[in-house]
C-alpha cells in the first residue's frame, strides 16, 4: 500500500542562522497512485461523502491541517 | 427578538447539500466513464431525490434559486432574511 504523507530530511548548514527545519512532508493522495478510476468502487453514505470529501473511500485523503511538524533528532 | 430558524430547517438544508455533492462527484465521474450504466442509474435516482428535497425546503422555507427557476411565496419574500451566508 501506498502512504499518503511523505517526509523528507532537509540539509542544515552549520552556518545557517536560522533555526534548522529537520523533518518536511507532503501529501501524496490516493488518485495520484490510481490512475483511471475502476467503475464501481464502494461508495460512502451522501452524508458521509460529504464530510469526507468525495464520494469514493478508495479516493479519500485526511490533507491534514497545520499539525507539529514531527520534530526528532 | 430576532428570527431564529427552526432545527428541520438546518437539516433539510444539509441533506440538500449532502445529496447535490453526490450528484457533483457523479457528474465529475461520469465525464470520464460515460458508459458506466449503473453510476447514471445512481445519478438519476439522487436527481430525482434532490428535486423533492428542494420542492419540500421551498414548500416551507421559500425560494431556493431566483428568476422563476423557483416559485414565490406571497408576499415575496427572497429578499428575507436569512441571506446564504448568514444560514
Amino acid at each position: 500500500m501506498y502512504t499518503q504523507t511523505k517526509y523528507y530530511y532537509p540539509y542544515h548548514s552549520p552556518f545557517d542562522p536560522c533555526k534548522p527545519i529537520k523533518v518536511k512532508s507532503y501529501e501524496t493522495p490516493p488518485n495520484l497512485y490510481m490512475g483511471f478510476q475502476p467503475p464501481s468502487l464502494p461508495q460512502f453514505q451522501p452524508r458521509e461523502a460529504l464530510y469526507h470529501g468525495t464520494l469514493w473511500p478508495a479516493l479519500f485523503s485526511p490533507y491534514p491541517g497545520k499539525r507539529e511538524v514531527v520534530d526528532n533528532e | 427578538m430576532n428570527k431564529t430558524m427552526p432545527p428541520e430547517f438546518y437539516q433539510l438544508l444539509e441533506e440538500i447539500q449532502a445529496v447535490d455533492f453526490v450528484l457533483v462527484e457523479l457528474t465529475l465521474y461520469l465525464d470520464t466513464h460515460p458508459d458506466d450504466y449503473e453510476a447514471i442509474q445512481q445519478f438519476n435516482h439522487y436527481a430525482k431525490q434532490s428535486k423533492t428535497l428542494k420542492k419540500q425546503y421551498e414548500k416551507s422555507y421559500g425560494p431556493l434559486k431566483q428568476y422563476g427557476a423557483s416559485y414565490s411565496t406571497y408576499p415575496w419574500s427572497w429578499d428575507d432574511t436569512p441571506w446564504p451566508w448568514q444560514v
